[in-house]
C-alpha cells in the first residue's frame, strides 16, 4: 500500500473538499436573506453548533503550528490548549446567553450589532467592526497561504502535479473555500464545520494512537528521551519557561470568547437551553482533537533530539513528516484532510464575519442604516474579501506575519472587556468600551510593527488585554453609570 | 465587596506581578537556549537560573489568574441566582484548581533542585498535573454548568421572562 501513499492521500482530500461543495450547494436553498447568511437565522441544533464552535477555535495552526512549537519549545505552548475548558466555560459562562437573547430582541446579525445594542454608540460599533476586519485579513491571509501550501507538498508528491505552483494551489483550494462561503453563507460554513470537527476528532485520536506506537516504550521511552537531552522541554513550561507559558494561558483561556468567529457563532442555536448541550461537547471535541498538537510535537521532538529521524528543515514540517514517514497511508489520509478542515472551518467563520463587517457593521455604524439587498453584496463582499487576502498571502510575506501574530491577541484584547464584561455589568460605559478597544489596538500594533521582544517571552497580546481589561473597569468605575436601553437593562438581570 | 471590585483588585496585582517580571533584568538564556546541532531547536538549559531574578513570581501570578478565572465566572451568574450554595461550589471549584497548580508548580521546583522526577502515564508527574489537573480543574466548572444549568445558568422563570420580553418587543415593532 505504500506505494499508493500519495494518491490515497490525493483522494481523502478531494473527497473532502467535494463534501464541502456539494455541502455549499445544499445550504445554498436555505441561504434566502442576509440573516441565513450570517447567522443561520438562529435555527441550528446542538451538534452544529458545538462542532462549529470547537472547530473554529482550532484552526490550523492547532494542527500545523502547535507540533511545530512543541518540537521547536517543548511543552511551552500547550498551555494555550489545557485552557481551553478555561476557554470554553468563559463563553458559556459570560455571553453565549445573553449574545443570543440580544441577537433575538434587536434581530442582531454580528459582533458589532451586540455591541452597538449595548452601549449605544455608533463609535463603540465602527471600532468593533474595524478591528474585526483587521484581525480577520490578516488571519485568513495565513489559512489561505497555509492551505496553499499544504496542498502545493500533497501535490507535488504525485508525477501529474509535480511542478505546482504555489500560486495554483492557493487558487484551488481558495476556489472551493469560496464556492462552499458564497453560495451557502453561514449555513455553509456551520454545516462544513460539523464535517470538518468530526474529521478533526477521528484524525487527532488515531493520530495520538500512532504516536504512541512509535517507540516501543511508548511515550514514556519518549520521555526518557527528553529528559536525558534537555528535561526542561517535557516539563511543564518547556523551554520557554514559566512567565511565557503563564501568559499564553492567560490570553488564550480569558480570550477565546472574545474571538468574533467563535462568540458568532454562540447566537445561532436554536434554543437557548441548547447550551447546556454545547458546552460539554464543544470542550471534549477540542480536546480529543488538540491531542495531535501534542502527540505529534513530542514524539517528533524525541525522534531529533534521540538520533533517529534527521532534523526538520523547518519547526511546521513537524505533522508533515510524521505523517508523510510513520502514518499509515490511510491515516495520512484522513488527518490531511483533517488539516484541512482545520485550516477551512477556521476560514469560513472569518470570511462570514469579515463580509458582515464590510456590509452591514461598517455602514450601519456610519450611515445608522445597512445596504440594500444585503443578501447580493455579502456574497460579494465574501469574494472580494477572499481575493484580498489571497492577494496579501502571496505577495507579502512579512506582513501576513505581521497580521497573523496580530489575530488572537487583538480579538482578545480589544473585545474581551467589552463584550465578556460588558454584557455582564450594567455600569461599563461607552467611553471605555471605545478606550480599551483603542489603547489595545495601539499596544498590538505597536509590538509587531517595531517587533518589541518582551522579557521571558511574555505574550504582547497578553500585555494588551491586560491592560485594556484595567482601562475598561477603571474609567467604567469612574464615570456615572447611564441608564440602558429597556430591553438591554432586563436581558442583563436574566 | 461587589465582584468587579475583586476582579479590578486580582487584574492590578496581577500587573503589579507582570510590572515586577519586566522591570527584572533577564538571567542568559531565560527563554531557553538554541540547540548546538539542530537548528530551529531550543533547549531548555537551567531552569533554576531562569527564575533566579523573579523567584515564585510565576507561582503567585497564577494564583491570581485562577482566581481571576473563577471571579469572572463568578460574575456570568445572575446576580439574584447567586446564593449559598453556588457560593460553596465556587469555593471547592476554586479550591481544587489551587491545589493542581501547587502540586504542579511543587513538583516543578522539586525537579528544578534535585534534577529527578516520577514518570506517570508516560510524562513527568508535573506534567501531568499541567496536561490533566489544570485543563480538568476547569473542566469542573464546565460540568458544573451542565449540571445547575437550569438553577443558575437559565432558570425556568428566567426563560419565560425573555419570552415575555420577545414577546413584548414584537408587540411594540407591530405598533409601530
Amino acid at each position: 500500500m505504500e506505494e499508493y501513499r500519495q494518491p490515497i492521500i490525493l483522494l481523502f482530500v478531494a473527497a473532502y473538499m467535494g463534501i464541502c461543495i456539494w455541502v455549499g450547494l445544499w445550504a445554498m436553498r436555505r441561504t434566502k436573506s442576509a440573516g441565513d447568511f450570517f447567522v443561520a437565522g438562529r435555527g441550528l441544533g446542538p451538534w452544529v453548533v458545538s462542532l462549529a464552535v470547537f472547530s473554529s477555535t482550532l484552526s490550523g495552526f492547532g494542527f500545523v503550528g502547535g507540533p511545530g512549537l512543541v518540537y521547536a519549545t517543548g511543552l511551552s505552548s500547550i498551555w494555550m490548549a489545557v485552557c481551553s475548558a478555561l476557554g470554553f466555560a468563559t463563553g458559556y459562562y459570560l455571553i453565549a446567553k445573553r449574545i443570543r437573547m440580544i441577537a433575538e430582541v434587536r434581530n442582531a446579525m454580528s459582533l458589532p450589532d451586540i455591541v452597538f445594542a449595548r452601549y449605544g454608540s455608533d463609535a463603540a460599533r465602527l471600532l468593533t467592526a474595524g478591528t474585526i476586519l483587521l484581525g480577520v485579513l490578516g488571519y485568513l491571509a495565513t489559512q489561505i497561504l497555509a492551505m496553499g501550501v499544504v496542498l502545493q507538498s500533497i501535490l507535488a508528491g504525485t508525477e501529474m502535479f509535480a511542478n505546482i505552483s504555489l500560486i495554483a494551489s492557493v487558487s484551488i483550494s481558495s476556489a472551493v473555500l469560496i464556492f462552499y462561503c458564497v453560495t451557502g453563507g453561514i449555513v455553509a460554513s456551520v454545516y462544513t464545520d460539523l464535517v470538518q470537527g468530526i474529521v478533526m476528532i477521528i484524525a487527532g485520536a488515531l493520530v495520538v494512537i500512532t504516536a504512541a506506537s512509535i517507540f516501543d516504550g511508548g511515550f514514556a521511552e519518549a520521555t526518557g528521551i527528553l529528559l536525558a537531552e534537555d528535561g526542561e522541554d517535557i516539563m511543564p513550561f518547556g523551554t520557554l519557561g514559566p512567565m511565557a507559558s503563564l501568559s499564553w494561558y492567560f490570553l488564550f483561556g480569558l480570550g477565546l470568547a472574545g474571538q468574533p468567529h467563535v462568540a458568532t457563532k454562540m447566537m445561532m442555536n436554536r434554543k437557548l437551553s441548547d447550551n447546556k448541550a454545547i458546552l460539554p461537547m464543544t470542550v471534549f471535541g477540542y480536546v480529543i482533537a488538540a491531542m495531535l498538537w501534542v502527540s505529534v510535537g513530542i514524539i517528533m521532538r524525541a525522534l531529533v533530539l534521540g538520533d533517529v529521524a534527521s532534523p526538520l528543515s523547518g519547526a511546521d514540517e513537524a505533522a508533515p513528516a510524521f505523517l508523510s514517514t510513520y502514518a499509515h497511508p490511510i491515516l495520512a489520509g484522513v488527518v490531511f484532510a483533517g488539516l484541512f478542515a482545520a485550516i477551512m472551518s477556521t476560514a469560513d467563520g472569518f470570511l462570514n464575519i469579515g463580509a458582515a463587517a464590510i456590509i452591514h457593521d461598517i455602514p450601519k455604524a456610519i450611515r445608522r442604516r445597512s445596504l440594500e439587498n444585503e443578501l447580493f453584496w455579502a456574497r460579494t463582499a465574501t469574494i472580494i474579501l477572499s481575493l484580498v487576502a489571497a492577494a496579501i498571502a502571496l505577495s507579502s510575506g512579512q506582513l501576513i506575519a505581521l497580521l497573523g501574530a496580530f489575530g488572537w491577541g487583538t480579538f482578545a484584547a480589544a473585545l474581551v472587556p467589552v463584550v465578556l464584561i460588558g454584557l455582564n455589568w450594567k455600569q461599563a460605559s461607552a467611553r471605555a468600551a471605545i478606550a480599551a478597544i483603542s489603547v489595545s489596538l495601539l499596544i498590538n500594533f505597536a509590538i509587531q510593527i517595531w517587533q518589541i521582544q518582551i522579557p521571558y517571552a511574555i505574550s504582547g497580546g497578553f500585555l494588551a488585554m491586560l491592560t485594556s481589561m484595567i482601562l475598561f473597569i477603571g474609567l467604567s468605575l469612574i464615570e456615572k453609570p447611564k441608564a440602558l436601553p429597556k430591553d438591554i437593562d432586563r436581558i442583563m438581570e436574566l | 465587596m461587589k465582584i468587579i471590585h475583586l476582579i479590578f483588585a486580582l487584574l492590578l496585582v496581577i500587573a503589579g506581578i507582570t510590572i515586577f517580571v519586566l522591570t527584572g533584568e533577564p538571567p542568559t538564556g531565560a527563554t531557553g537556549v538554541p540547540h548546538p546541532d539542530v537548528s530551529g531547536l531550543s533547549l531548555g538549559g537551567d531552569g533554576a537560573e531562569k527564575l533566579s531574578a523573579i523567584g515564585r513570581a510565576p507561582y503567585y501570578f497564577q494564583i491570581c489568574v485562577i482566581l481571576l478565572a473563577a471571579s469572572l465566572l463568578y460574575l456570568g451568574v445572575p446576580p439574584h441566582r447567586r446564593d449559598h450554595l453556588l457560593r460553596i461550589s465556587f469555593v471547592a471549584g476554586i479550591t481544587f484548581a489551587l491545589f493542581v497548580w501547587i502540586m504542579l508548580w511543587g513538583g516543578y521546583e522539586s525537579y528544578l533542585l534535585n534534577g529527578e522526577t516520577t514518570v506517570v502515564f508516560g510524562f513527568p508527574a508535573p506534567t501531568n498535573w499541567m496536561f490533566w489537573g489544570i485543563w480538568g480543574s476547569f473542566v469542573a466548572f464546565d460540568l458544573f454548568y451542565v449540571f445547575a444549568f437550569r438553577r443558575y445558568f437559565l432558570h425556568p422563570d428566567d426563560e419565560a421572562a425573555f419570552e415575555a420580553l420577545v414577546r413584548e418587543m414584537e408587540e411594540e415593532r407591530e405598533a409601530n
